[in-house]
């Protein structure tokens, strides 16, 4: 939609054309806000991240810090297929894949890395996911750290589920379902 | 040794109170230029509905924000004191301090009080009183041009040269207007010794009005500002270097020699704020408050102790210091920035006559009263 | 011959031709799975059904001759919808491992899926078929049966390539699966060849498998040196890492490749690489181990021999005649190479387990040198006092090192290949690393690119032979590779 804005392009008046007047005018508002906000500091929108942080809207929710999510078995339902690592535009997963030498899964992630300072939060990971391993919905906003290694999570930091999980609902694997139930894990 | 004591006393006492008023005076100078850095970023912060800096800690003590100033200098010592290849080295390390000791030697003639009587001695609150102050404000800041000009040829780079190009027009044309401004002053109080202007605006007009210097001249007062905040290359008229987006004359400076820059321009500020209130509003003249204490209008008198009515005098001068810098912080945050032909424009086409008018009227007002 | 038309373009074929080469002649992709052009037609997948006018049913491409007027038609409707439902009733019961199959990229039913069908499956997951997953079978393969399609080419590839027939597909119709005769193995030399025609991820590599997603892999073309044969591979690599190596099929030489040659790559980022130099046992750096080379080869005051090596390019054999004749001014060099060659196995592994005996025998063409014999009983002699040749071709001077006690200086690119005895080693990239020209027992000309790169400071032999003469104090003037060839003749 193209929206069209009046410009009032009036030529100025003499008073106008002063300066003196309207810069004054100026000055009464920034001076006004100046008084405003030095007399009444809590009106200042101001949020002091990351000790104080604002409640996310609804959309908002789903790009917060990535988790990984773990069947009951405590083992990543992530089977290092690499397609978020394939997806992400800004290079921030690196993942290197290992072999059950038991579970008919056969593939999991035995280095699972986000380098958070890379990520872009753009969710195509999330969106790629076959396995419904992984997800942003920690609530948690990545940022405000002294260390630049802080924002590098490992496959410790990530594996996190959230209350009510693990559920089969939504398990897509049915391989890891079986040898769930085959344990009496599941 | 007593001989000499003796011979030499009212010489030895001299330079005793100089140097101890030198000492006072330019350190409280220099903590107000160190909070007027904080203030600066303060100032815009409340203005823009921000906060401003308030992480800076000591021992976890952040004080909203009150050791920014340690922090920012921790900082600018710590940066890498960066010359260029080619650059004239002796006059790249001498620019930072043509910038900056003409600025603090003006304070000398500046007077921030009157006097203040110590076992029977009589102390001027005044560095040096020249008679001809005036005149020495006028030369000093016009050696500011070196500093500019200075550390943007000396760098030998090109953008740091048109930088200085741009700075010494700017500083060499709002002199003019800077000097026909004060000339009305001159004319009326007939003296160029800031402390004896200070002392004619002590009198009332009318009775009740004091006449400070913007009762006479309020127009030249506004003239005087406009001329005083492009003299100190600040907003509106930032263009000979704007922080982020314009290329100025200390492009290759880092580490201490920018902060000394930077912190020359903080100076102007408190001394712009200084002259203004000193030719203008009165110095540290408080109304109706004389050597005595208080006498009203109507007759009423409050008779005050010396020390207090001393006291009073030089905080209401660093009152309306404080007020002229908050002022001038305000005005920087408030408007946007002239082109450079507006700037050259304004001051030749507009200011300069408009000045000149203002000494004829004066002159015209003070033959009629038959003041001359 | 017969005269047909493919989509209406006439083609004349020789008789026996089938429908799909004709069309492949033109250019015409016919899609398929158990087809292989070098092995015996099945034509159980149905994949390859086009439609010939004036026929009752669509024929399999694959199978049918081509005769005189027929017009075949490969995107009708009816061709169309064949495809779709043969690529349906195939991923019935093929199971939903693609996130976990080595497979995915490079898969014929993902390819194929996308190209032809798109159409969702009428049939429910929970009622596809189980069959044994996960199993090794043999040193280097790993098989699903639940991914298998039936295609045969593997059971084919054993019965017709090796001959050695170790695959059958037992029991019949929906039970029938892939599996080993009772009491072999799966060890034929060739076997992961079967990898590579497996069109779906019911063979995957157990070297390969689960390294790298395949659409991470970069390709370059190279050789192979495993043996004189001179095979024309692909290698491929990411991030300065090799992971496998496939063939490259072409008419003069190879179509698959052994199991050897596709481990030699485990050389180049083995943790034995040579980086510095080794003076008798201990590392030391490069530039000062080519001081004390070169220290020794000024001692020995004329008394050297040069031996260049099969397993090296022409270019650093070049490089090391040049050595001899120009900086180290002595007769007793030789590139005089004559192991047997010729196919051993009736495949592909020679009778010569070096690569470069022919292309040896063109720098003594151009550069002369005494014979092998000749300089052999010179070394046993006693009469040379430094000896300066390549790690593996020292060993072939084994016994006459040991009865004239010579110093032995070689170029090595792994620790482990550096012959008992050697005084001085120094390395060089390896022609996974660098190019290199090779002339294989055929005759033809091979070159090598390289994939990866080497660690800092190796550098190709050739130019650690440069260098080396340098110390000594005479320049080859050795500025490129180029260089080292100029007067041999490869024909």
């Amino acid at each position: 939609m193209i929206s069209v804005k009046k410009v009032d392009n009036r030529p100025l008046n003499f008073l106008e054309r002063l300066y003196l007047p309207e810069i004054a005018r100026g000055l009464l508002v920034t001076t006004r806000h100046f008084f405003v906000n030095l007399f009444n500091p809590k009106g200042i929108p101001t949020v002091q991240y990351p000790e104080q942080t604002l409640p996310l809207p609804h959309a908002a929710r789903e790009r917060t810090r990535h988790r990984l999510k773990v069947r009951a078995d405590g083992s990543p339902k992530c089977v290092a297929c690499f397609m978020c690592q394939t997806a992400c535009p800004a290079y921030c997963i690196h993942i290197e894949a290992a072999e059950y030498p038991d579970n008919p899964v056969e593939k999991y992630p035995a280095v699972f890395d986000i380098d958070l300072a890379r990520c872009v939060m753009c969710g195509m990971c999330v969106e790629a996911c076959p396995e419904d391993a992984i997800a942003m919905d920690t609530l948690e906003i990545p940022g405000g750290v002294l260390d630049r290694n802080a924002l590098k999570l490992g496959r410790e930091a990530l594996l996190r589920n959230l209350a009510g999980e693990p559920s089969l609902k939504g398990a897509s694997n049915r391989l890891a379902n079986d040898y769930l139930k085959s344990r009496g894990q599941a | 040794m007593m001989e000499f004591y003796e011979a030499n006393k009212d010489l030895l006492l001299f330079a005793g109170a100089s140097a101890v008023k030198v000492l006072v005076f330019l350190n409280a100078v220099m903590g107000f230029t160190a909070l007027l850095t904080l203030a600066e970023r303060k100032v815009s912060a409340l203005m823009q509905d921000r906060i401003g800096p308030n992480r800076a800690s000591l021992f976890g003590l952040a004080l909203n924000g009150l050791f920014q100033p340690v922090a920012d200098g921790i900082k600018m010592v710590m940066k890498e004191d960066f010359v260029p290849g080619r650059a004239e080295k002796l006059l790249f390390a001498l620019a930072p301090f043509f910038a900056l000791v003409p600025v603090l030697a003006l304070f000398s003639v500046i007077p921030f009080g009157d006097y203040v009587m110590v076992f029977g001695y009589k102390f001027d609150l005044q560095i040096a009183d020249l008679p001809l102050g005036l005149f020495m404000v006028l030369a000093l800041s016009g050696l500011a041009i070196y500093g500019v000009f200075l550390g943007g040829w000396s760098a030998k780079n090109n953008f740091a040269l048109l930088g200085a190009m741009r700075g010494a027009a700017q500083m060499v044309s709002y002199e003019v207007v800077l000097g026909l401004t004060l000339a009305g002053l001159l004319m009326i109080f007939g003296s160029a010794g800031l402390q004896d202007i200070v002392r004619a605006q002590g009198r009332l007009l009318f009775g009740w009005l004091p006449a400070w210097g913007v009762v006479y001249q309020p127009f030249a007062f506004i003239l005087f500002l406009v001329a005083a905040i492009a003299e100190n290359k600040r907003t509106p008229f930032d263009l000979v270097e704007g922080e982020s987006e314009i290329i100025g004359y200390f492009m290759e400076y880092s580490s201490m020699r920018f902060a000394a820059f930077m912190f020359a321009e903080f100076v102007e500020i408190i001394l712009v704020s200084m002259l203004a209130a000193t030719l203008f509003f009165g110095g540290w003249q408080v109304p109706y408050l004389y050597e005595t204490g208080f006498i009203l209008p109507g007759g009423a008198q409050l008779p005050l102790n010396h020390y207090l009515v001393s006291a009073m005098q030089v905080g209401a001068f660093a009152a309306k210091t404080v007020f002229f810098s908050w002022f001038l912080l305000v005005v920087r945050w408030t408007l946007p920035r002239f082109r450079f032909d507006q700037l050259m424009n304004l001051c030749w086409t507009r200011l300069l006559p408009l000045a000149l008018l203002n000494i004829l009227i004066t002159g015209a007002v003070l033959l009629a009263l038959g003041k001359v | 011959m017969p005269r047909i038309t493919i989509d209406g373009r006439p083609i004349e074929v020789e008789k026996g031709v089938t429908l799909l080469e004709a069309a492949q002649r033109l250019g015409v992709h016919i899609p398929r799975y158990c087809y292989h052009p070098k092995l015996s037609v099945s034509g159980n997948c149905r994949m390859c059904l086009v439609e010939i006018e004036k026929a009752p049913k669509l024929v399999t491409a694959c199978s049918t001759e081509a005769a005189d007027g027929m017009a075949v038609l490969t995107m009708s409707e009816k061709v169309k919808t064949a495809r779709r439902d043969v690529l349906e009733f195939l991923l019935i019961n093929h199971p939903l491992d693609c996130p976990v199959c080595d497979q995915a990229g490079e898969c014929g039913l993902q390819d194929y899926y996308m190209e032809h069908s798109l159409a969702k499956s009428r049939f429910p997951a929970e009622d596809k078929v189980r069959r044994q997953k996960r199993r090794v079978l043999g040193p280097h393969l790993v098989l699903d049966n639940e991914r298998c399609i039936l295609c045969t080419r593997c059971v084919r590839f054993c019965s017709e390539v090796t001959r050695t027939s170790e695959l059958e597909v037992m029991e019949r119709a929906d039970h029938s699966f892939i599996d080993l005769k009772e009491g072999r193995a799966l060890d034929n030399g060739y076997s992961l060849n079967i990898a590579d025609i497996c069109p779906v991820g019911a063979w995957t590599s157990r070297d390969f498998r689960f390294k790298q997603r395949v659409w991470f892999l970069k390709k370059t073309p190279t050789v192979c040196l495993g043996c004189a044969t001179g095979c024309l591979t692909e290698v491929h690599h990411n991030e300065n890492t090799i992971y496998r190596v496939v063939p490259r099929p072409n008419a003069e030489t190879n179509t698959w490749l052994c199991d050897a040659g596709r481990m030699t790559y485990k050389a180049v980022q083995a943790g034995d690489r040579l980086a510095k130099g080794v003076i008798k046992n201990g590392l030391i750096d490069l530039e000062p181990a080519l001081r004390e080379t070169a220290s020794r080869i000024d001692e020995a005051h004329g008394a050297l021999a040069v031996l260049g090596s099969p397993w090296l390019s022409v270019e650093d054999n070049a490089a090391l005649a040049r050595l001899a004749k120009d900086a180290l001014k002595t007769a007793d060099f030789s590139f005089d190479f004559s192991a047997e060659q010729g196919v051993k196995d009736g495949i592909l592994i020679n009778k010569d387990p070096a690569p470069n005996a022919a292309g040896a025998r063109r720098v003594q063409a151009a550069f002369g040198g005494t014979s092998f014999a000749e300089l052999s009983a010179k070394v046993a002699s006693g009469a040379v006092k430094v000896l300066v040749t390549e790690a593996r071709a020292a060993a072939l001077l084994k016994d006459a090192l040991k009865a004239g006690g010579a110093r032995l200086i070689v170029f090595a690119a792994n620790r482990s290949e550096i012959p008992a005895g050697a005084y001085a080693t120094l390395p060089y990239a390896s022609y996974f690393e660098t190019p290199g020209t090779f002339i294989n027992f055929q005759g033809l000309e091979r070159r090598t690119q390289p994939a990866v790169t080497a660690a800092e400071g190796v550098k190709p032999l050739w130019a650690m032979v440069n260098k080396l003469a340098v110390y000594s104090g005479t320049s080859l003037r050795l500025e490129s590779a180029q260089d080292a060839l100029k007067g041999i003749d490869l024909k």
